[in-house]
This record gives structure tokens, C-alpha cells and sequence, in this order.
């Protein structure tokens, strides 16, 4: 006789188990904890190059940097003054809360981790990709999407998940705009139908031009992080 | 793009129920896809069914059901599905809303056969 049994098992629960506790370790530190998503080239190191060198004398920043492969990510943050770990995930296409765990916990060297009580920001920059990185919690109290004016202006509709979910949105590299056949009004416009309540913020790493605003996001949220409790 | 980990990830859990019920072979399983999970669903299956023809129950069935997200629109608590990724509200046409279903992938279910019973006796 068949039976059926229901499991109603969540294939990512592993995954958001984990990333409570990490939720939980970056609360009470009063830390802000930010996941970077875009996709491959759109600014993700070069923005924290720039913060790096424009907040790092104000705010205690460390990041952690996802990639298939290569130190480059963090050798260049740790060129730009900021503290940084490399994860290379081989052949996987995002960070997972598990991998984001171990990087902290051996944030130096092997037994050697990150203090989370002497810091102000934590950057998690994920693997450059607009899909699975998504599905993916890792305990931060911010995403953060950044599209770049090359891609195009329909990317927010071509990958609807991972801007739903964004608390902030970046466009990068402004100084190309006039190169591009980038609309900002349309970019906007689908933005906003996905992630009504998301913070645009237009800028170039290159030019520096937007980067203030940025930066004082981040200050206003690194306070609210400070004051505790759970993001609205 | 990592439908083949997700796959393995529901394998494992497969593997693990089927552990505690010896003497039982599976039958068939039941994948559910939010369409809001990342995950895609023909890739998925693809996954699945190598799986399942590389064990030892090579004949069971891989089912996969996708799920409309659901939404709740924070503005007039309308209560709305989409099968696309138009979130717009039907009540009031605003964008502002909460998803809350079809954002899931997980193994809804499995079916097993005891090996002393024969199928044909069901």
C-alpha cells in the first residue's frame, strides 16, 4: 500500500537557522551589518574602496568578500585601509549564512576571530550574481542591490526577487550616463514598483559624485543599528 | 543556478526519512516551488530525477508543483496572488506589499511502499 507523508520540509531552513544567530551575534554588538548583491562588475568592491576611504577615519568597518576564486576582493579593501576576509566558494553562485559564520569566526587566521564589539559596519559582499544570493539570508540588517548605468535600466524588472527584497538600491557608475542608453526615469519607475519603500541612491565610485549620500545612508542606519532592535 | 545543490540538499532529506522506515521503498516525492524561491523548476526536476536514478528506488516519481506568490498589500490589506513577477495590487494599484508565500522550496511529501506488501494491494 503507498502512504503518503507529509514533511513539508524547507530545503533553505538550515541556511535561515544560521543566519538568526547571526542576526542575533550582529545585534548585540550594535553592529550594521550590510549584504552587497549585483552582478559581476557592477561596483560592489568600488564602493567599498570609496567608503573605505572616505568613512574609515569615523566608523570601524570591516568586510567580508565573496568569490569563486581569488584574494583580489579583500587584498583591494585591505589596500583601501578596511579589515578584510575572503570566502572563494569554489563553484557556488552566493554566500551562504554558514560560510559568512566561518569567515567571522576565523576572521584572521585560523581561531583568530573577528571582534564584533569593535566595529561599527560590517560589509558582506556577496558573489556577483542577481539571482541566488537572493534566496539567501545572512543575517543582515540592510540589503543593499547595486546596478550599474551599462546594464541597462530593465534590470530591476529582468530580476524581480533580489530588488523586492532590497532596503537601499545603488546605481553606479553615473559618469557613464551619458554613454548609456540608461533611462533614470525608468529605472526608477521599476524599482519602485518592486521595492516601493527602497532608498535610490545615484552615484559614481569614479567621479565620487553621490557618494555622500551614501555614506550618510549609512551613518543614519549604522545609528539605528546601535539603538538595538529589530529593523522596520 | 544551483538547482543541482538544492536538489541534493532535498535528496538528504529524502535519504534521512527513508533511514528511519526500514523495510519501505520510496514511491514517489513532492517538491513545492515558490515562484518567489529563486529556484528553477524544470532545472530542479532535471536534478531530482538523476537522483532518484542513481538510488536504490530508481523508479519513484519526482512531483513538482509551483506556488503563486502571495502578496498583502500594505496600504489596503488587500489579500493577492501573482504567477509573474507583477506585484502591483489589483484593490488599489500600489506597489507597497508583503510577500507572504511562495518565497518556499521544500519537500512537501513522499510516498512509500513497505517491501512486504506488494503495490498491486493498495
Amino acid at each position: 500500500m503507498r502512504r503518503r507523508i507529509r514533511l513539508e520540509k524547507k530545503v533553505v531552513s538550515a541556511n535561515d537557522r544560521l543566519a538568526k544567530q547571526l542576526a542575533e551575534r550582529f545585534r548585540a554588538a550594535g553592529i550594521l551589518a550590510v549584504n552587497l548583491m549585483s552582478s559581476p562588475g557592477a561596483g560592489k568592491t568600488s564602493l567599498l574602496e570609496e567608503t573605505s576611504r572616505r568613512l574609515g577615519g569615523e566608523l570601524r568597518l570591516a568586510a567580508v568578500e565573496g568569490d569563486l576564486a581569488t584574494e583580489r576582493d579583500a587584498e583591494r579593501l585591505r589596500r583601501a585601509g578596511m579589515a578584510a576576509r575572503q570566502i572563494n566558494t569554489g563553484r557556488g553562485c552566493h554566500l551562504s549564512a554558514a560560510q559568512v559564520a566561518e569567515a567571522l569566526d576565523a576572521f584572521d587566521s585560523p581561531g583568530r576571530p573577528l571582534n564584533l564589539d569593535s566595529l561599527d559596519i560590517l560589509f558582506i559582499e556577496n558573489v556577483g550574481n542577481l539571482v541566488c544570493p537572493a534566496q539567501f539570508d545572512l543575517g543582515e540588517r540592510q540589503r543593499v542591490v547595486i546596478a550599474s548605468t551599462p546594464e541597462g535600466d530593465d534590470k530591476p524588472v529582468k530580476y524581480p526577487v533580489v530588488f523586492h527584497t532590497a532596503d537601499c538600491v545603488v546605481l553606479n557608475k553615473m559618469d557613464l550616463l551619458e554613454a548609456t542608453l540608461f533611462s533614470r526615469g525608468v529605472f526608477r519607475q521599476h524599482v519602485r514598483e518592486l521595492a516601493p519603500k527602497a532608498r535610490i541612491l545615484e552615484l559614481s565610485c569614479r567621479t565620487g559624485e553621490g557618494l555622500e549620500a551614501w555614506l550618510d545612508w549609512l551613518r543614519e542606519e549604522r545609528a539605528e543599528a546601535k539603538k538595538g532592535g529589530v529593523p522596520p | 543556478m544551483h538547482e543541482l545543490s538544492l536538489a541534493q540538499a532535498i535528496w538528504r532529506q529524502v535519504v534521512r526519512e527513508m533511514d528511519s522506515r526500514p523495510r519501505c521503498r520510496l514511491a514517489a516525492l513532492t517538491v513545492v516551488v515558490g515562484t518567489f524561491s529563486g529556484a528553477d523548476p524544470e532545472s530542479l526536476e532535471f536534478a531530482l530525477r538523476l537522483l532518484v536514478e542513481e538510488s536504490v528506488w530508481p523508479t519513484a516519481e519526482v512531483q513538482l508543483r509551483t506556488e503563486p506568490v502571495a502578496l498583502k498589500c500594505r496600504s489596503c490589506g488587500h489579500d493577492y496572488q501573482t504567477e509573474t513577477f507583477d506585484l502591483a495590487c489589483p484593490g488599489c494599484g500600489g506597489f507597497d506589499c508583503e510577500v507572504t508565500g511562495g518565497r518556499d522550496l521544500r519537500l512537501e511529501s513522499m510516498e512509500i511502499i513497505r517491501d512486504d506488501e506488494t503495490p498491486d494491494s493498495s
